[in-house]
């Protein structure tokens, strides 16, 4: 539960409550639970943390030499350990990289004959990701002559040359692991404060005292700076800046899970050798989703506004251009939602992460753009070491629960398992979302939560309502009734997520304005 | 162990397309009939219909949707058809097994003899149109706003743009009026209204409600909830023109831009669809392509016209009671062929030409002057003349007893709608 009233100190306070913040406040509660998480949306994993493409890359996108490489690989091969016990899924289903005449660009093509370029694509491209991956320490990758890579996923376009099968790869849902983190922290003794700004962080005689927020202040010897996009300018609070994130735009599109199930069965990806700088351009993909919805995405747009969640029919056009020569076929009528997030690049491109040496206690955790989510595990091992040294307890607790009970989700249950439920508690057998199949049980559940939802998007993230084909057209007013009945208030309260964002106005009848 | 139950039919929806069907059923003669319907009343979408405007055909007058669901939900409850209220059906198999769940029984498995589908439609979203723009709140489908509005007492907006003329559009448009909000104007993507002449006047012009046709929006702003919407006129390729956007201050931006028949139940049962109606084929007993699973109402295809449903839904409902009954077997069925300016027919196929047989049909533009036909191989059986035919209007048109009026085996039926009438 958020207590009421902020405490008056706590040994850290993490600023931002998306996945970076999350691990890493649970992993302080396996040493100490004076632990306070702060972050200003009305739920945790309300930013860039909601709005990204979950994927668990192995890194075989990310430059060698880079501290995203280096984390990512690293932060793949931690990630079982890293959400056991936390009640979510995480499944390594793969990625098949695709080779195609567009792997290599025009003008370098153009520049070879015929039969060079049929050999460099089939016979050398595979060999570069091979040995890329091979640097990188990046196990498991195989060459996929053209025939399999069609048996694999029938759906690639008839012009591939061939691919590379990169085993580790994976998909986590990123809003439910850091639900869970942050679940895990507080049964673990965090305390987590939500619609809380920090607006200043106090440092004096080159030491950080703690956070001023618009609830009042909080004295800490240790904060953590995991606060996104705006990294930046709480990083400068303390004077412990000196970087710039400029926002980057990246929209998604999801489609139909009735229509788009096993349509690819691992994530599917053209390789394309960026024009001047030949960096592997990660150029997004077509995802399954651990639902089974087909995903499409992302795109890459420099922005000044970093609440830019927009997304323009021009993007929505790109990506539909991009898909439409690697998966000829795929179904662009079953598009049921379109999102976008934004990423917190610096002007190095690479995260930044340690503490400050113009605050003493204070540690950025910044630059955290994709593949921060792949990442997470690796950013948490690094930070400790430095959180350790700044007088977090060496020593583990022995009260430290390593497990966060999840839920029950009604349609991943057997009708055994159900109809026990329901014996127990008849609302398991009313369902309130059709195309998602949730009961009004979970909603209650997600309204009573150790973090609860207060919001429909809340709600939504959960327990899966609105995410449907219809989204939400059926399910939004039941949804608004049980979430104000459990939380006690009239329902014309409910927001959509959080303050300003109101469902109903109050009162039927209202005045023409 | 649950016992599996085995009633002689199921029918799922008790919309006017479920309980027509039931009824009819029970009256040719089956006595174990199951309705089952996912909400806490019977009757559909109907009792948030509250505008009137239904019945003209089934019971020559003028009524609105509650007083049209209340006929038969009286009828109903003078027959021994089991109702199963509160109880969604989650799944269906090819078997023709049935998985529903309520809080009462928990799960329950249904073996059917046979199938009724009546599950209706849904309405399409703003992402299955391609609205670009912000996500905020007050994004509402017409028919969710009704709801609300009617059934809840809620009002979900104060200002509001509406993005499409179909007919739950247009009678929204006047309900937010009526209810103190101020409806901004209606955009319609078209060159023509999406809905019928009679709301366009009665819903929009008598409010002086602007409509504005080959309009669209093309960005919605505002971060929590709705602050404006930007509309456009569009091209011959109804893409919008930069050079006409306008902003339009609201807070609500209500969609009524389609409704998709409901099919998913219809697919796991390994039921094929037509991609045009968007539900399943059917033959002229209203029988889908897996023997003993009939469908009726707006599951098959968008009706505008309850009355309509009503008809599709008595024939399903005294196919399936001829199915259980009389163990009927289907003959090998002749193909029906959309024809001129007919976008598509249902029934897609007639097994049996033995009999009268309703055709339902939309034309693919407006028309003026012309006649409406059917063709057995080319040879013309029944025809009508129109005035003028609209694509929201559909067309219903009676043939008799086919082969014994042509006297001959027919390969294939063909709906037309060609020049000159009156
Ligand atoms: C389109 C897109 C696709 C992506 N796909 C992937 C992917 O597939 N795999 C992958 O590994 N990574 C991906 N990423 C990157 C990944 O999403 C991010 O690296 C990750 O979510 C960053 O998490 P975070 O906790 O650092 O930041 P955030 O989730 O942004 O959390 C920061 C939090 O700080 C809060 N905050 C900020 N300022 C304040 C303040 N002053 N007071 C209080 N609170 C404050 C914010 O409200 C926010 O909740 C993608 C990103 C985008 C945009
Ligand atoms: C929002 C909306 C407004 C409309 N307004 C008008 C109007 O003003 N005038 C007019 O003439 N027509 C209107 N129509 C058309 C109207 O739908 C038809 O006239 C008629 O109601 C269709 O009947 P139906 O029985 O086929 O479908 P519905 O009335 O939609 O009934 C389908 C029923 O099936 C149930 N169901 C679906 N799936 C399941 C499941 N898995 N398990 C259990 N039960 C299930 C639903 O809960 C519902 O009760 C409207 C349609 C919609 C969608």
């Amino acid at each position: 539960m958020t207590p009421a009233g902020l405490p008056e100190s706590a040994q850290v306070v993490v600023i931002g409550a998306g996945v970076s913040g999350c691990s890493i406040a649970r992993e302080l509660t396996k040493y100490t639970p004076d632990i306070v998480i702060i972050d200003r949306e009305s739920d945790v994993a309300d930013a860039t943390t909601k709005a990204n493409n979950a994927e668990v890359h192995s890194g075989i996108g990310e430059k060698i030499g880079t501290l995203k490489a280096k984390l990512n690989v690293r932060g793949n091969a931690l990630y079982d350990d890293f959400v056991s016990g936390l009640g979510v899924d995480f499944r390594r289903q793969g990625l098949l990289i695709v080779i195609t005449p567009r792997t290599l660009p025009e003008e370098v093509a153009a520049r070879m004959p015929r039969s060079v370029h049929d050999f460099v694509l089939k016979q050398v491209m595979p060999r570069l990701i091979m040995l890329n991956a091979r640097r990188k320490g990046i196990p498991g990758l195989r060459m996929v002559s053209r025939a399999e890579v069609y048996r694999m996923e029938p759906h690639v376009t008839r012009s591939a040359v061939a691919g590379v099968f990169d085993p580790t790869y994976g998909m986590v849902a990123p809003y439910k692991l850091t639900i869970a983190l942050a679940e895990h922290s507080v049964m673990n003794g965090a305390r987590v404060f939500l619609n809380t700004e920090v607006s200043g962080v106090n440092v004096k005689d080159g030491r950080v005292l703690g956070v001023t927020t618009n609830r009042g202040d909080i004295r800490a010897p240790i904060v953590v700076n995991a606060a996104g996009v705006f990294a930046d300018e709480v990083a400068d609070m303390a004077g412990a800046g000196g970087f710039r994130i400029h926002p980057r735009k990246g929209a998604s599109l999801l489609f139909d899970r009735e229509e788009t199930r096993e349509y690819v069965h691992s994530s599917v990806s053209e390789f394309r050798v960026r024009g001047k700088t030949k960096a592997h351009s990660k150029g997004g993909g077509a995802m399954p989703t651990l639902e089974g919805n087909l995903q499409l995405g992302p795109t890459a747009i420099e922005t000044d506004d970093k609440f830019d969640t927009s997304i323009s029919a021009e993007e929505i056009q790109e990506i539909f251009d991009r898909f439409y020569y690697l998966l000829p076929d795929f179904p662009r009528s079953a598009m049921i939602s379109a999102f976008s997030g934004i990423r917190a690049p610096t002007e190095e491109e690479d995260f930044i992460i340690g503490p400050s040496e113009a605050a003493r206690g204070f540690v950025n955790v910044a630059g955290i753009q994709s593949p921060g989510l792949a990442s997470a595990p690796a950013i948490v091992e690094m930070v400790m070491v430095f959180l350790h040294d700044l007088g977090v307890p060496r020593q583990p607790r022995s009260d430290f629960d390593p497990v966060r009970p999840a839920p029950p989700r009604f349609a991943e249950l057997s009708n055994e398992e159900r109809d026990r439920l329901i014996a127990g508690d008849p609302r398991y057998g009313h369902v309130i979302c059709r195309c998602e199949q949730v009961t009004e049980a979970e909603v209650v559940n997600a309204a009573h939560g150790i973090i609860p939802a207060t919001t429909m998007d809340g709600v939504k993230r959960r327990t899966r309502t609105g995410m449907g084909r219809c989204q939400g057209g059926f399910c939004g007013y039941r949804v608004a009734q049980i979430l104000a009945r459990e939380m006690g208030v009239p329902v014309t309260d409910m927001t959509k997520d959080g303050d300003g964002s109101w469902v109903f106005t109050t009162g039927k009848k209202t005045i023409a304005v | 162990m649950k016992k599996t139950r085995k009633p002689q039919l199921a029918v799922i929806g008790a919309g006017p397309a479920g309980l027509g069907a039931a009824l009819a059923a029970s009256g040719a003669g089956l006595r174990d009939v199951m309705l089952i319907e996912r909400d806490f009343e019977l009757g559909g979408i109907l009792p948030q219909c509250i505008h009137d405007g239904f019945g003209s055909i089934v019971f020559k007058e003028v009524m609105t949707g509650p007083e049209y669901a209340q006929r038969f939900v009286e009828e109903i409850r003078r027959t021994d058809v089991e109702i199963m209220l509160n109880t969604m059906v989650l799944d269906m198999g090819p078997d023709m097994r049935i998985t529903a769940v309520n809080d009462r029984e928990g799960i329950v498995e249904i073996e059917p003899e046979s199938i009724v589908l009546a599950m209706g439609c849904r309405e399409r979203t703003r992402h299955q149109v391609m609205l670009p723009g912000f996500r905020p709140a007050g994004v509402i489908t017409a028919g969710a706003a009704q709801r609300d509005i009617n059934i809840e007492g809620l009002m979900p907006g104060r200002k509001i743009v509406i993005l499409g003329s179909g007919d739950i559009g247009l009678i929204m448009a006047r309900r937010f009026t009526l209810e103190g909000a101020r409806v901004e104007g209606v955009y319609e993507l078209m060159d023509h209204p999406g809905g019928i002449t009679r709301n366009v006047v009665q819903c929009l012009r008598d409010f002086e409600i602007p409509l504005h046709l080959s309009h669209t929006v093309s960005f919605i702003h505002g971060r929590k909830r709705v602050e404006a919407v930007t509309v456009a006129e569009v091209d011959a390729d109804l893409k919008p023109r930069k050079e006409t956007e306008r902003f339009v201050p609201c807070d609500t931006l209500c969609l009524s831009v389609g409704l998709i028949p409901e099919n998913e139940l219809s697919k796991h049962a390994g039921i094929q669809l037509d991609p045009v109606t968007a539900g399943p084929f059917v033959d002229e007993r209203m029988e889908t392509t897996v023997d003993g699973i009939f469908a009726c109402g707006n599951v098959v295809n968008v009706f505008d016209l309850v009355d309509y449903v009503t008809h599709s839904a008595q024939v399903a409902g005294r196919g399936a009671a001829e199915y259980v009954l009389q163990g009927r077997k289907r003959q090998s069925p002749v193909k029906v062929v959309a024809g001129r300016n007919v976008k598509y027919v249902v029934p897609q196929f007639v097994s049996d030409l033995n009999r009268d047989v309703d055709f339902y049909f939309r034309v693919e533009h407006p028309e003026r002057a012309v006649t409406a036909r059917i063709l057995a191989d080319g040879k013309p059986l029944a025809g009508k003349k129109h005035k003028m035919v609209r694509p929201p209007e559909m067309l219903k048109q009676t043939t008799e007893a086919l082969d014994v009026s042509t006297g001959e085996k027919t390969r294939e039926l063909t709906v037309e709608v060609i020049p000159g009438g009156e």
